[in-house]
Protein backbone atom coordinates (compact mmCIF):
# COMPACT_ATOMS: atom_id res chain seq x y z
CA UNK A 1 0.00 0.00 0.00
CA UNK A 2 1.60 3.61 -1.41
CA UNK A 3 0.99 5.90 1.56
CA UNK A 4 0.77 9.44 0.16
CA UNK A 5 2.44 10.86 3.42
CA UNK A 6 5.25 8.60 2.61
CA UNK A 7 6.85 10.24 -0.51
CA UNK A 8 9.83 11.92 -0.26
CA UNK A 9 10.44 15.09 1.10
CA UNK A 10 13.11 16.29 -1.40
CA UNK A 11 9.78 15.88 -3.74
CA UNK A 12 7.79 18.47 -1.96
CA UNK A 13 10.45 20.76 -1.65
CA UNK A 14 10.86 20.74 -4.88
CA UNK A 15 7.48 21.59 -5.67
CA UNK A 16 6.80 23.86 -3.05
CA UNK A 17 7.99 26.69 -5.38
CA UNK A 18 6.08 28.20 -8.35
CA UNK A 19 8.45 28.79 -10.66
CA UNK A 20 9.25 24.97 -10.32
CA UNK A 21 6.46 23.83 -10.77
CA UNK A 22 6.47 26.12 -13.62
CA UNK A 23 9.52 24.72 -15.42
CA UNK A 24 7.98 21.17 -15.05
CA UNK A 25 4.62 22.03 -16.45
CA UNK A 26 6.95 23.98 -19.38
CA UNK A 27 9.31 20.49 -19.91
CA UNK A 28 5.90 18.63 -19.87
CA UNK A 29 5.28 20.05 -23.20
CA UNK A 30 8.99 19.22 -24.77
CA UNK A 31 12.71 19.59 -23.86
CA UNK A 32 14.22 23.03 -23.39
CA UNK A 33 17.56 24.04 -22.66
CA UNK A 34 18.41 26.32 -19.73
CA UNK A 35 18.94 29.52 -21.65
CA UNK A 36 14.95 29.19 -23.15
CA UNK A 37 14.02 28.27 -19.64
CA UNK A 38 15.65 31.23 -17.88
CA UNK A 39 14.47 33.33 -20.99
CA UNK A 40 10.85 31.77 -20.68
CA UNK A 41 10.54 32.35 -16.66
CA UNK A 42 12.09 35.51 -17.43
CA UNK A 43 15.22 35.13 -14.54
CA UNK A 44 18.83 35.18 -14.71
CA UNK A 45 20.92 31.59 -15.88
CA UNK A 46 22.71 31.41 -12.77
CA UNK A 47 19.12 31.84 -11.09
CA UNK A 48 17.37 28.79 -13.67
CA UNK A 49 20.55 26.69 -12.99
CA UNK A 50 20.02 26.44 -9.04
CA UNK A 51 15.89 25.90 -9.70
CA UNK A 52 17.19 23.17 -12.35
CA UNK A 53 19.52 21.46 -10.07
CA UNK A 54 16.71 21.23 -7.16
CA UNK A 55 14.24 19.52 -9.91
CA UNK A 56 17.28 17.58 -10.90
CA UNK A 57 17.83 16.22 -7.08
CA UNK A 58 14.70 15.08 -6.19
CA UNK A 59 14.48 12.97 -9.75
CA UNK A 60 11.90 15.10 -11.52
CA UNK A 61 13.96 16.39 -14.50
CA UNK A 62 17.23 15.27 -15.79
CA UNK A 63 19.68 17.26 -17.85
CA UNK A 64 22.46 16.78 -20.54
CA UNK A 65 24.85 18.73 -22.10
CA UNK A 66 25.02 19.20 -25.47
CA UNK A 67 28.23 20.91 -26.73
CA UNK A 68 27.47 24.64 -25.01
CA UNK A 69 23.86 23.84 -23.96
CA UNK A 70 22.39 21.81 -21.18
CA UNK A 71 19.18 20.22 -21.98
CA UNK A 72 16.49 20.02 -19.61
CA UNK A 73 13.94 17.12 -20.06
CA UNK A 74 11.35 15.29 -17.28
CA UNK A 75 13.19 12.88 -15.24
CA UNK A 76 12.56 9.26 -14.06
CA UNK A 77 10.51 9.99 -11.16
CA UNK A 78 7.24 11.49 -12.87
CA UNK A 79 5.47 11.80 -10.03
CA UNK A 80 4.24 15.66 -10.13
CA UNK A 81 1.14 14.42 -11.86
CA UNK A 82 0.54 11.94 -9.39
CA UNK A 83 1.55 14.23 -6.49
CA UNK A 84 -1.08 16.83 -7.95
CA UNK A 85 -4.39 15.18 -8.52
CA UNK A 86 -3.19 13.06 -5.55
CA UNK A 87 -3.02 16.29 -3.49
CA UNK A 88 -5.94 17.61 -4.74
CA UNK A 89 -8.11 14.74 -4.72
CA UNK A 90 -6.58 14.11 -0.65
CA UNK A 91 -7.81 17.60 -0.23
CA UNK A 92 -11.15 17.10 -1.38
CA UNK A 93 -12.07 14.24 0.55
CA UNK A 94 -10.79 15.05 3.50
CA UNK A 95 -12.29 18.75 3.33
CA UNK A 96 -15.77 16.38 2.64
CA UNK A 97 -14.78 14.47 5.56
CA UNK A 98 -14.35 17.25 7.67
CA UNK A 99 -17.72 18.23 6.71
CA UNK A 100 -19.25 15.26 7.49
CA UNK A 101 -17.84 14.66 10.92
CA UNK A 102 -18.65 18.40 11.97
CA UNK A 103 -22.40 17.21 11.37
CA UNK A 104 -22.31 14.12 12.73
CA UNK A 105 -20.97 15.75 15.87
CA UNK A 106 -23.69 18.53 15.60
CA UNK A 107 -26.03 16.24 15.78
CA UNK A 108 -24.91 14.18 18.16
CA UNK A 109 -27.45 13.04 20.92
CA UNK A 110 -30.41 13.79 18.40
CA UNK A 111 -33.44 11.43 18.24
CA UNK A 112 -33.21 9.21 15.37
CA UNK B 1 -3.50 -4.04 8.30
CA UNK B 2 -1.24 -0.81 8.72
CA UNK B 3 -3.98 1.48 8.00
CA UNK B 4 -4.82 1.56 11.77
CA UNK B 5 -1.69 2.62 12.61
CA UNK B 6 -2.10 5.72 9.97
CA UNK B 7 -5.35 6.69 11.30
CA UNK B 8 -3.82 6.27 15.36
CA UNK B 9 -0.62 8.76 13.70
CA UNK B 10 -3.21 11.10 11.85
CA UNK B 11 -5.98 11.22 14.42
CA UNK B 12 -9.08 11.67 12.92
CA UNK B 13 -7.93 12.49 9.40
CA UNK B 14 -8.61 10.60 6.05
CA UNK B 15 -5.88 7.88 5.21
CA UNK B 16 -5.91 8.42 1.63
CA UNK B 17 -3.57 5.24 -0.56
CA UNK B 18 -3.84 3.84 -4.18
CA UNK B 19 -4.25 0.51 -3.36
CA UNK B 20 -4.09 -0.24 -6.86
CA UNK B 21 -2.87 1.84 -10.07
CA UNK B 22 -7.09 2.09 -11.11
CA UNK B 23 -8.12 2.66 -7.31
CA UNK B 24 -7.79 4.90 -5.04
CA UNK B 25 -9.33 4.35 -1.02
CA UNK B 26 -10.07 6.10 1.54
CA UNK B 27 -10.65 5.29 5.30
CA UNK B 28 -11.44 7.57 8.57
CA UNK B 29 -13.43 6.82 11.69
CA UNK B 30 -16.25 9.05 12.71
CA UNK B 31 -17.17 8.92 16.20
CA UNK B 32 -21.06 8.13 16.01
CA UNK B 33 -22.68 5.06 15.65
CA UNK B 34 -23.19 3.37 11.89
CA UNK B 35 -26.66 3.80 11.49
CA UNK B 36 -26.00 7.61 11.78
CA UNK B 37 -23.15 7.80 9.53
CA UNK B 38 -25.19 5.51 6.74
CA UNK B 39 -28.00 8.43 7.59
CA UNK B 40 -25.38 11.13 6.67
CA UNK B 41 -24.53 9.75 4.11
CA UNK B 42 -28.03 8.52 2.11
CA UNK B 43 -30.08 10.94 3.39
CA UNK B 44 -30.62 14.21 0.63
CA UNK B 45 -30.62 16.75 3.24
CA UNK B 46 -27.89 15.58 5.62
CA UNK B 47 -26.00 14.81 2.71
CA UNK B 48 -26.31 18.24 0.96
CA UNK B 49 -24.59 19.81 4.23
CA UNK B 50 -21.39 17.91 3.71
CA UNK B 51 -20.60 16.60 0.50
CA UNK B 52 -20.01 20.08 -1.03
CA UNK B 53 -17.44 20.94 1.34
CA UNK B 54 -18.89 24.02 2.42
CA UNK B 55 -19.95 24.68 -1.49
CA UNK B 56 -23.58 25.08 -2.25
CA UNK B 57 -24.74 21.36 -2.99
CA UNK B 58 -28.30 20.38 -4.70
CA UNK B 59 -29.11 17.08 -4.85
CA UNK B 60 -31.28 16.82 -7.96
CA UNK B 61 -32.18 12.70 -7.86
CA UNK B 62 -31.06 10.71 -5.00
CA UNK B 63 -33.25 7.59 -5.71
CA UNK B 64 -31.82 4.87 -3.16
CA UNK B 65 -32.50 1.74 -4.49
CA UNK B 66 -30.32 -0.81 -6.97
CA UNK B 67 -30.41 1.03 -10.39
CA UNK B 68 -31.39 4.50 -8.48
CA UNK B 69 -30.48 7.27 -10.16
CA UNK B 70 -28.23 10.03 -8.23
CA UNK B 71 -27.52 13.75 -9.06
CA UNK B 72 -25.47 16.00 -7.27
CA UNK B 73 -24.44 19.72 -8.48
CA UNK B 74 -21.96 21.35 -6.73
CA UNK B 75 -21.76 25.52 -6.64
CA UNK B 76 -18.13 26.18 -6.55
CA UNK B 77 -16.49 29.17 -6.74
CA UNK B 78 -14.70 28.25 -10.39
CA UNK B 79 -18.06 27.08 -11.58
CA UNK B 80 -20.83 25.04 -11.77
CA UNK B 81 -20.05 21.07 -11.39
CA UNK B 82 -22.83 18.08 -11.42
CA UNK B 83 -22.06 13.99 -10.62
CA UNK B 84 -24.07 12.02 -11.23
CA UNK B 85 -24.08 7.54 -11.35
CA UNK B 86 -26.75 5.06 -10.41
CA UNK B 87 -26.97 2.99 -7.43
CA UNK B 88 -25.53 -1.15 -7.80
CA UNK B 89 -25.68 -1.85 -4.41
CA UNK B 90 -27.33 -0.98 -1.20
CA UNK B 91 -27.35 -2.80 2.08
CA UNK B 92 -28.23 -0.40 4.95
CA UNK B 93 -26.25 0.18 7.22
CA UNK B 94 -23.24 -1.36 5.76
CA UNK B 95 -22.83 -1.13 2.09
CA UNK B 96 -23.22 1.31 -0.80
CA UNK B 97 -21.89 1.15 -4.29
CA UNK B 98 -22.69 3.47 -7.27
CA UNK B 99 -21.31 4.37 -10.37
CA UNK B 100 -20.08 7.72 -10.68
CA UNK B 101 -19.41 10.43 -13.71
CA UNK B 102 -18.63 13.71 -13.61
CA UNK B 103 -20.14 16.29 -16.17
CA UNK B 104 -16.49 17.18 -16.84
CA UNK B 105 -15.59 14.28 -18.12
CA UNK B 106 -18.72 12.22 -19.57
CA UNK B 107 -19.02 8.56 -20.28
CA UNK B 108 -15.69 8.25 -17.92
CA UNK B 109 -17.42 6.15 -15.45
CA UNK B 110 -15.87 4.95 -11.98
CA UNK B 111 -17.75 2.85 -9.47
CA UNK B 112 -17.97 3.95 -5.82
CA UNK B 113 -17.69 1.36 -2.81
CA UNK B 114 -18.44 2.42 0.29
CA UNK B 115 -18.29 0.28 3.55
CA UNK B 116 -19.25 0.98 6.69
CA UNK B 117 -17.72 -1.03 9.53
CA UNK B 118 -19.51 -0.92 13.47
CA UNK B 119 -16.22 -1.01 15.75
CA UNK B 120 -18.69 -1.84 18.12
CA UNK B 121 -17.58 1.02 20.60
CA UNK B 122 -19.81 3.94 19.00
CA UNK B 123 -17.71 4.60 16.32
CA UNK B 124 -17.59 3.90 12.97
CA UNK B 125 -15.03 3.32 10.39
CA UNK B 126 -15.74 4.28 6.78
CA UNK B 127 -13.64 2.45 4.04
CA UNK B 128 -14.24 4.06 0.28
CA UNK B 129 -12.82 2.69 -2.66
CA UNK B 130 -13.22 4.23 -6.03
CA UNK B 131 -12.40 1.58 -9.09
CA UNK B 132 -11.41 3.55 -12.50
CA UNK B 133 -11.54 1.61 -16.19
CA UNK B 134 -8.31 2.32 -16.72
CA UNK B 135 -5.38 4.49 -14.86
CA UNK B 136 -5.16 6.74 -17.38
CA UNK B 137 -9.20 7.47 -16.56
CA UNK B 138 -8.18 7.57 -12.86
CA UNK B 139 -5.24 10.04 -13.03
CA UNK B 140 -7.40 12.09 -15.55
CA UNK B 141 -10.62 12.54 -14.14
CA UNK B 142 -9.01 13.21 -10.67
CA UNK B 143 -6.27 15.75 -12.06
CA UNK B 144 -9.08 17.51 -13.91
CA UNK B 145 -11.54 17.81 -11.33
CA UNK B 146 -13.16 20.71 -9.67
CA UNK B 147 -9.31 21.03 -8.68
CA UNK B 148 -7.11 22.32 -10.07
CA UNK B 149 -3.25 22.38 -9.82
CA UNK B 150 -3.11 25.42 -8.34
CA UNK B 151 -5.02 24.10 -5.15
CA UNK B 152 -3.35 21.12 -5.27
CA UNK B 153 0.33 22.65 -4.91
CA UNK B 154 -1.51 25.23 -2.38
CA UNK B 155 -2.07 21.63 -0.48
CA UNK B 156 1.50 20.62 -1.37
CA UNK B 157 2.76 24.08 -0.13
CA UNK B 158 0.71 23.71 3.14
CA UNK B 159 1.98 20.18 3.52
CA UNK B 160 5.45 21.27 3.94
CA UNK B 161 4.86 24.22 6.20
CA UNK B 162 3.43 21.56 8.46
CA UNK B 163 6.31 19.42 8.25
CA UNK B 164 9.12 22.00 7.90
Amino acid sequence: MVQYSERLDTTFAALADATRRGVLERLGRGDASIGELATGFEMTLTGMKKHVRVLEDAGLVTTEKVGRVRSCRLGPRRLEDELAWMAGYRRMLEARLDRLDELLKRTKGRTE
Amino acid sequence: MTTGQAVKQRAAKAAVSTPTDREIRVERIFDAPRERVWRAFTDPALLAQWWGRGNKLVVERYELERGGHWRFVEHADDGVHGFEGRFREVTPPERLAMTFEWDGMPGYVAVETTVFEDLGDGRTRLVATTLFHTTEERDGMLGAMGEGLDQSYAALDRLLAGTA
